[in-house]
């Protein structure tokens, strides 16, 4: 049984995996931007988006993974409550972390994410059993996404350049789409009977590759940063994300015709 | 190191403001008729949209109109005041333009399937609902509990800003718009989506069956944002 319904989705890569994949890739891409970038130079920022891309993949696949029970509301609104708790735990685990800001900002995510999935589960009645994990899991990718989009953008995660040239100036509400479109539209756009996981994996990192190239259009305009290298970056990635999603769309699909163009006035008469 | 205890100590009234906030936006949700994909396609009654769009919707309004007013006033009471009149107007403006598409664009008239007499106009509903729908359209009952939902959610979300902004701090004003803002749109979402997983789908206002589950989004809320709030203000506090 796979989307749509109620029951667990099959799943070719398991959880586990990609949940190794979003912690390792997400911190090893957020850590590695900011060291070198102080030693480097400041274009190897794009590796921040690199983290962010593994977190939206992660979220993408939990998504999938709890949406497939039916939550009795819309896909949509999962991704915006795993944007929601990554906000509040990205901007607290920066403001007050220093240089372990992101690990603190991921584990009050993974509190945050546990404590509402326990209460979706107890007080609301959800009966998911994957609930609680599955809401750690999203509220964790969440951050990671933010962080490492934030990373791209300004080439460091000091809160004191990231409040003045990421949240002021308004960005984060560019993260906060991207990033979450990122983690929502994917299973979204492919439930249905015959959805598969890499499928929907690859329309994530097609949408993650979206949120790299913005980002990178904001890193232009910040000194600690250097956009084109991300903007390069994530265009060969979207190619690859798209043309990825295409294949498995036509080999999923029973057939692919062309309908050609829509016929004129004086043919339709 | 931050110094934790001492900053919420400081801070402990804020925290139960924000708390408050969010349980307001909370409860708030259960007033607006929602009507999701049915009701865009007039087969229930409702704004044809998701809870968190119209929560987000009300919170979000409440805290502009609550930023506008904290330019020329410090009273909590003047910026709770406005921002639920923001909220309400947005509401309202919503479910008129709506039921202006449902009366003369679908050509359906305004009609509650879960109640046989309106509670408010006592006007019968069960004569003009389709064969097959919920209900379509916004009926008088739905659009003045909507009315209610968009000025509890516009106080609780101006709440949530008026405390987050009162945090002492020693930001810039600029920047402490900034995180204050982003703390209270991150809080809203987290408001916006419980109540949506409680109410599963439609709801039609106070009328509404669904209704009488309320508590328990409150009680989640309650939990979930206290949460938040300890987290904003030792973040805000702490800069």
């Amino acid at each position: 049984m796979s989307a749509g319904g109620s029951g667990a989705a099959a799943e070719a890569i398991p959880q586990n995996k990609i949940i190794a994949f979003g912690v390792a890739g997400g911190l090893i891409g957020i850590y590695a931007a900011y060291f070198l970038v102080d030693m480097v130079g400041q274009y190897m920022s794009f590796i921040g988006a690199l983290g962010a891309i593994c977190g939206m993949i992660w979220g993408a696949a939990a998504v999938r993974r709890v949406a497939s029970y039916g939550l009795g509301t819309g896909v949509p609104s999962i991704g915006m409550l795993a944007l929601g708790m990554g906000v509040v735990a990205a901007t607290f685990g920066l403001a007050v972390g220093g240089i372990v800001g992101p690990v603190i900002a991921l584990i009050t995510a993974a509190i945050i994410g546990l404590m509402i999935g326990v209460i979706a589960n107890k007080i609301l009645n959800m009966g998911i059993p994957i609930m609680e994990i599955s809401m750690t899991e999203i509220a964790t990718a969440g951050t990671i996404t933010i962080l490492g989009l934030a990373i791209a953008m300004t080439g460091t995660f000091d809160f004191d350049v990231v409040l003045p040239q990421v949240i002021t100036t308004g960005y984060i509400a560019v993260i906060f789409i991207a990033g979450g479109l990122a983690i929502l539209h994917p299973f979204n756009a492919n439930l249905g009977p015959d959805e598969k996981q890499d499928r929907t994996l690859m329309c994530a990192l097609e949408k993650g590759a979206i949120a790299m190239v913005v980002a990178g259009i904001v890193a232009t305009v910040n000194a600690g940063a250097s956009g084109a290298l991300t903007i390069l970056i994530g265009l060969a990635l979207w190619y690859i994300g798209f043309s990825g999603y295409y294949a498995r769309v036509k080999r999923d699909a029973y057939v692919v015709v062309g309908t050609g163009m829509l016929p004129t006035k004086e043919e339709l008469e | 190191m931050i110094d934790i205890a001492g900053i919420l100590m400081e801070n402990i009234l804020y925290v139960i403001l924000i708390t408050l906030g969010g349980v307001l936006i909370s409860w708030s949700v259960h007033f607006v008729p929602v009507g999701g994909a049915p009701a865009a396609m007039a087969q229930a009654t409702g704004i044809g949209t998701g809870t968190v769009q119209l929560a987000a919707g009300a919170g979000l309004t409440g805290l502009v109109t609550a930023g506008a007013m904290m330019q020329i006033s410090d009273s909590m009471a003047l910026v709770l005041a406005s921002g639920a009149a923001g909220a309400m107007i947005m509401m309202s403006v919503t479910m008129i333009v709506g039921t202006w598409v449902y009366a003369y664009g679908v050509g359906c008239p305004p009609a509650s399937a879960k109640v046989k007499y309106d509670p408010i106009t006592k006007d019968r509903q069960d004569l003009y609902v389709s064969q097959g729908t919920e209900g379509h359209g916004l009926p008088t009952v739905s659009f003045v509990s909507g009315v209610i939902g968009g000025a509890l959610g516009g106080i609780g979300g101006s709440l949530v800003y008026y405390a987050l902004m009162s945090i002492d701090n020693g930001l810039a004003l600029p920047e402490l718009v900034g995180i204050a803002s982003v703390f209270a749109v991150g809080i809203f979402f987290v408001n916006a989506v419980i109540p949506s997983y409680n109410i599963g789908g439609t709801i039609e206002g106070f009328h509404d069956p669904k209704f009488k589950r309320w508590p328990k989004a409150v009680i989640a809320s309650f939990i979930a944002t206290f949460f938040c709030a300890l987290v904003g203000v030792l973040a805000i506090g702490g800069l």
